[in-house]
């Protein structure tokens, strides 16, 4: 028999997690759902359900408000230290 | 009574003085609301993610407050005018609000 390719099921974190915190302060939890480039990943991947991947994307456009995530990574301030 | 926070960020530039200046005027607002000291939280220097009005370095400090919002337009107009004020934004945390 084929092998047959099973991905892994994939679930939402915040519903696993209550104690995880789906805040705008929170960069650390928020990086992970968002590329290196700063886009936000789309659900379809990430596995977030519908209710928490729309809290999730306010928190990360409060969060790129107030400087503590970039909008891309041209704007980093990373990026631009090593370009320049 | 509402539960709020606003998260500020002062430019680099300003010193400890003009920062406690900004936030004493934020917390005669607050009492003047709730009767009681918003709770500071100072994040102190952070890094900026992108750089704003050219500096990649910024003060955070995090007020909470209970307020019945009425003080929050006067709040965000003041801290609009104060000089060294980047940032800030203004969270309703929850609609209740417990006296910690």
């Amino acid at each position: 028999m084929a092998f047959k390719f099973t991905p892994r099921k994939k679930f939402c974190r915040f519903c696993a997690d209550n104690d995880l915190p789906l805040d705008y302060k929170r960069t650390d939890i928020l990086a992970n759902f968002v590329t290196d480039r700063g886009k936000i990943i789309a659900r379809r991947i990430t596995g977030t359900c519908a209710k928490h991947q729309r809290r999730l994307t306010r928190e990360i456009k409060k969060s790129r408000q107030m400087a503590l995530l970039y909008y891309t990574a041209v704007h980093s301030t990373e990026v631009r230290r090593k370009t320049i | 009574m509402r539960h709020y926070e606003t998260l500020i960020l002062f430019s680099p530039d300003l010193n400890t003085e003009e920062r406690q200046n900004i936030l004493e005027e934020v917390s005669k607002q607050v009492r003047s609301d709730s009767g009681e000291d918003p709770l500071v939280d100072d994040w102190g220097m952070r890094q900026l993610a992108y750089p704003v009005r050219k500096y990649t370095r910024g003060h955070y400090v995090r007020v909470e407050y209970g307020s019945n919002g009425g003080i929050i337009p006067e709040m965000e107009r003041k801290l609009r005018i104060s000089e060294g004020v980047l940032k800030f934004l203004t969270v309703k945390l929850s609609d209740e609000y417990k006296a910690a």
